[in-house]
């Protein structure tokens, strides 16, 4: 399916996205990115890829209440579409498809 | 809720710049969470450092402003435009490369000429009091015209400085040549005597020592590449030098002073600096109150320029003190050249201490570089008209859907300066890494192009907006102005009948006329000058440059029984080295005429040619009294019965004996002059010339060599081959030679390029044409006269136009450059107009060649 395809940048924050539920604004999101997959992220790569989600349909957001450790400024909060968990279900599906049909024989280069 | 906002202010202000309004707070907001955070984490400097390198990472099109929102026309439309150019070069690649190729080559002649002229101007510039130093000059009538010189009265110096208080300093200049010694290293120099101020008004800059040691008589100052010369690398002050007047004169000077070495662009300079007390203690004949006699050069500082007024009324009787002193040289008046601009007037003063190395080069670049510009300049003019056949289309769509004339003109010219600006960077290397370079060793010169200096990018800015403009205003306009039905009616007739493209390639045609006809006459000239006579016979002579009368004695009585020698001479004066100016009077009207002082045997040696009447005879002291003329005084004097003719000179009368034929004294630059021989006291030789054997110049050259280095091992032999006493003049003028094949060549090749642009379109236009031609059987001649014929007549009509203006302009850059100088003939008429066919024949045949290849159904198929 063309429609909804996801980088795989893209998926991990989409994946991030629904972990973090009614917190998932883009500087928690890059940390909580850093925390589990050990890469360093920078916001402004969030930033991108948040805003191409959203401009997809696969991410919604609404603005918080101001917060005073933003210099008393709001800060957009995403949650997931029925569409982006359809993209992101799509694409689990096609990758344990695809594991599931490695035949066994394949990972069995030790024994030769 | 507003909290004071402490991140760090640039980067902030450019964030809110570039961020869309609607997305600030959020974005902006993530920015702050973090640096807060981080200058928790990490202090106060590291967290700045990452907010700055967030804020330029946050730098992309998510975060910018719309720009689609507001509605910005022209820069739509000039993106537009970029579109559209830059397709249509692509698909003309062709003319595309002929556009810029071309451009860039005039652009690069232009970068040159700018950096020569650069280097011309600053000249003698660096010294902080340019504008305030003066050169003192006279006005004297010597022998009919009245001349400036930059020679000064003696006494002078010293009476200004005494009778003016608007004069801040005063320096004297005397130059006389020595040798210096320091240790094993022995040579000639050229030494400069000079008051104590001379480095106060010319202010170069010391690399050690101090300027003030110049006030110690003992003291000296070298140059940089002297010290190198004499000391090597280290620092020599201190150290002692020897400097040797004459067999029994000489001073042991201290060097108490470095140069830094002298900037590139500088004509007056020293190698050697001293006092300029110790003319008077050094040379007994000296006499610095003599008002009879000349200073070099003397040189004054003064305040402002308007003093200059009050300080020539002053200078009057000056001049009587002087013409009382003198009377061969009457002093009109006194003037004042500044040192800022004293080396561009210096062609018209004569004996100053500066000298105009480029007067030619001032004039000739310029327009050298203006021919080119417009040579490409017309390559695109041609080619752009002949070629909007195919952007037709595009105009008419792009007027239809709403733009004016003003629009399509705007963007055709601002195409154009795409163009050229791509061509100028094109320019620019090339300057930078072939012209350039090339030019430096024609002229050796070390000129250059600095791409720091502001001035370049002005010149360049202003280049590239004159010849964008210049090239593409007539085709903006002449394009611009279709009218849109007709256009899509494909009823616009154009392109071919252009009468102006023919008229620009006829002027193409004229200037490389122009310029091959130079590089044909150089050419020749080179030839002639080199195997012109001298007007006497300089191979198998040899000179050499004695110290002394004893000194020539004691050589003369060695070389004489050298087997190879077959004749000596001493003299005063020598041919192609040095003759000294003098007045003859005859019936009390003065003529200037140049002087030699030699002995009998000279004119056997030097094969001088006698016309009439004798040369002198061997010590004879009757003789003493008796000159020998050459022809050309015979002729100014209109001495009808020259032999025996008395001619007064210094007061005493002379008798002529003997005329010779006209030769030349100084090389091929200056004209012949009348010319006296005087036999000289065997008291005053100072040059040695033989004629040896033929074949045997070399061995002859060694053992005199030899010989004078057993003679006087203190002093450098100075002398050599008679034929090399030009050699310097013969290198110049086979440099000229160089550069004006070099320019022709780049004519011809900006002409030929043009014209091959402007056939391949014409023939590519008119494919269908051929095509059905063909069909009629055509052959390939009927077809090959047929392209030919348009081009064969303007070729013509330009060279009947170009040849006759060719050789009005070789003939006067000749009459210009060089006295004696090639009869311009047939052949040098004829050659350009060969080259000139041959190259366009050449050019058209390639294309005749591709049509009678093609394929006719192809030319006739229509989609």
């Amino acid at each position: 399916m063309k429609g909804t395809h996801l980088g795989e940048f893209e998926e991990l924050i989409l994946l991030t996205v629904g972990v973090l539920y009614d917190e998932a604004y883009a500087v928690a999101i890059a940390k909580e990115i850093e925390e589990q997959s050990g890469r360093s992220i920078n916001v402004s790569a969030v930033h991108k890829s948040l805003y191409r989600l959203e401009e997809k349909g696969m991410l919604d957001s609404r603005l918080s209440d101001p917060e005073s450790k933003r210099g008393g400024k709001r800060k957009r909060l995403f949650s997931i579409t029925a569409y982006g968990k359809r993209a992101l279900d799509e694409s689990m599906e096609l990758r344990m498809r695809l594991r599931n049909r490695i035949p066994n024989i394949a990972f069995k280069w030790q024994m030769s | 809720m507003d909290q004071k906002i402490n991140v760090p202010k640039l980067p902030h202000i450019f964030f809110r710049w570039y961020c869309r309004p609607e997305r600030y707070e959020e974005l902006h907001g993530d920015l702050e969470e973090l640096y807060y955070e981080r200058i928790k984490e990490q202090g106060s400097t590291q967290a700045r450092m990452h907010y700055l390198f967030d804020v330029i990472r946050c730098c992309q099109p998510y975060a910018w402003k719309k720009l689609s929102l507001q509605p910005n026309f022209s820069t739509n439309m000039f993106r537009n435009y970029y579109k559209t150019s830059s397709r249509s070069l692509m698909r003309n690649p062709l003319s595309s490369f002929i556009n810029i190729f071309g451009l860039s080559m005039a652009i690069g002649v232009c970068l040159v000429v700018y950096a020569f002229l650069k280097y011309d101007y600053s000249i003698d510039r660096f010294h902080e009091f340019k504008d305030e130093v003066y050169l003192i000059t006279f006005s004297a009538d010597r022998s009919g015209t009245e001349e400036q010189y930059g020679l000064t009265p003696r006494p002078l110096g010293d009476m200004l400085r005494e009778d003016f208080t608007h004069i801040k300093k005063v320096c004297r200049v005397e130059d006389k040549n020595a040798v210096l010694k320091n240790g094993d290293k022995v040579f000639h120099e050229s030494v400069r005597f000079s008051d104590p101020e001379f480095l106060d008004m010319l202010t170069f800059p010391l690399k050690w020592g101090v300027k003030q040691s110049l006030a110690e008589p003992n003291n000296i100052i070298l140059s940089d590449e002297m010290a190198t010369k004499y000391f090597g690398d280290e620092n020599p002050l201190g150290q002692d030098i020897q400097m040797i007047f004459g067999e029994d004169r000489s001073k042991t000077f201290k060097v108490s002073g470095v140069a830094e070495p002298f900037p590139e662009a500088h004509i007056i300079d020293f190698s050697f600096l001293v006092n300029f007390e110790n003319l008077r203690t050094n040379f007994p004949n000296y006499n610095s109150q003599d008002w009879g006699e000349f200073v070099n050069a003397t040189l004054i500082q003064v305040s402002a320029p308007s003093d200059l007024a009050l300080i020539t009324e002053g200078m009057t009787k000056y001049q009587t003190l002087h013409n009382k002193a003198q009377n061969d040289w009457e002093i009109t008046s006194f003037g004042f050249e500044q040192l800022a601009s004293l080396h561009l007037n210096s062609g018209n003063i004569k004996n100053d201490i500066s000298y105009d190395a480029s007067s030619e080069g001032r004039i000739s670049l310029p327009i050298l570089a203006l021919f080119m510009l417009a040579l490409a300049c017309f390559n695109y003019i041609n080619i752009a008209i002949v070629s909007a056949a195919k952007r037709l289309k595009e105009i008419g769509v792009r007027k239809v859907i709403g733009a004016n004339r003003g629009k399509v003109i705007t963007q055709f010219l601002a195409e154009n300066i795409l163009v050229t600006a791509f061509a100028l960077i094109v320019g620019l290397v090339l300057a930078l890494t072939i012209f350039l370079p090339w030019f430096i060793q024609v002229a050796q010169r070390n000129m250059e192009l600095n791409l720091i200096d502001g001035n370049l990018w002005i010149f360049l800015v202003a280049l590239l907006f004159l010849t964008g403009i210049a090239s593409g205003i007539y085709p903006a306009l002449y394009i611009s102005k279709f009218n849109t039905v007709k256009i899509f009616k494909g009823s616009v007739q154009f392109g071919k009948k252009n009468p102006l493209t023919k008229v620009l390639l006829g002027f193409q045609l004229i200037l490389a006329c122009i310029t091959i006809t130079n590089a044909v006459v150089f050419t020749q000239n080179t030839t002639y000058l080199n195997n012109r006579s001298w007007g006497y016979n300089q191979q198998g002579t040899l000179y050499a440059d004695v110290i002394d009368a004893v000194g020539f004695d004691r050589l003369n009585a060695l070389m004489i029984q050298h087997p190879d020698v077959m004749s000596t001479a001493g003299s005063t004066h020598h041919l192609g080295k040095e003759t000294a100016p003098s007045l003859v009077y005859q019936a009390n009207r003065p003529y200037e005429v140049a002087q030699l002082s030699v002995s009998a045997d000279y004119f056997k040696t030097m094969e001088l040619q006698l016309t009439e009447g004798r040369f002198f005879k061997d010590r004879s002291e009757n003789d003493k009294q008796a000159i020998v003329v050459n022809e050309l005084l015979v002729k100014n004097m209109v001495l009808e019965q020259p032999i025996g003719e008395l001619l007064e000179i210094d007061g005493a009368k002379y008798e002529v004996i003997g005329v010779v034929k006209d030769f030349h004294e100084k090389n091929f630059y200056y004209e012949m002059q009348p010319t006296i021989f005087r036999l000289a006291d065997q008291s005053d030789y100072r040059y040695l010339s033989m004629k040896v054997r033929p074949g045997t110049e070399q061995e002859a050259y060694q053992a005199l060599q030899s010989e004078w280095a057993a003679l006087f091992p203190e002093t450098p032999f100075q002398g050599g081959y008679q034929e090399d006493v030009w050699t310097g003049f013969f290198e110049e003028v086979d440099t000229q030679e160089r550069f004006t094949k070099t320019v022709a060549f780049m004519a011809v090749l900006l002409a030929s390029l043009g014209l091959y642009g402007l056939v391949t379109l014409n023939v590519s236009g008119r494919i269908k044409e051929f095509s059905i031609r063909k069909v009629l059987g055509a052959g390939l001649k009927n077809i090959a006269i047929n392209i030919t014929q348009q081009y064969i007549v303007l070729c013509l009509l330009a060279l009947v136009l170009g040849l006759p203006i060719s050789y009005v302009l070789a003939k006067a850059m000749m009459d210009m450059m060089y006295p004696i100088s090639v009869p311009i003939g047939y052949l040098e008429i004829m050659l350009p107009a060969i080259i000139l066919v041959v190259v366009l024949l050449a050019v058209v045949f390639t294309q005749v060649g591709k049509v009678s290849k093609s394929n006719l159904v192809d030319g006739l198929r229509t989609e």
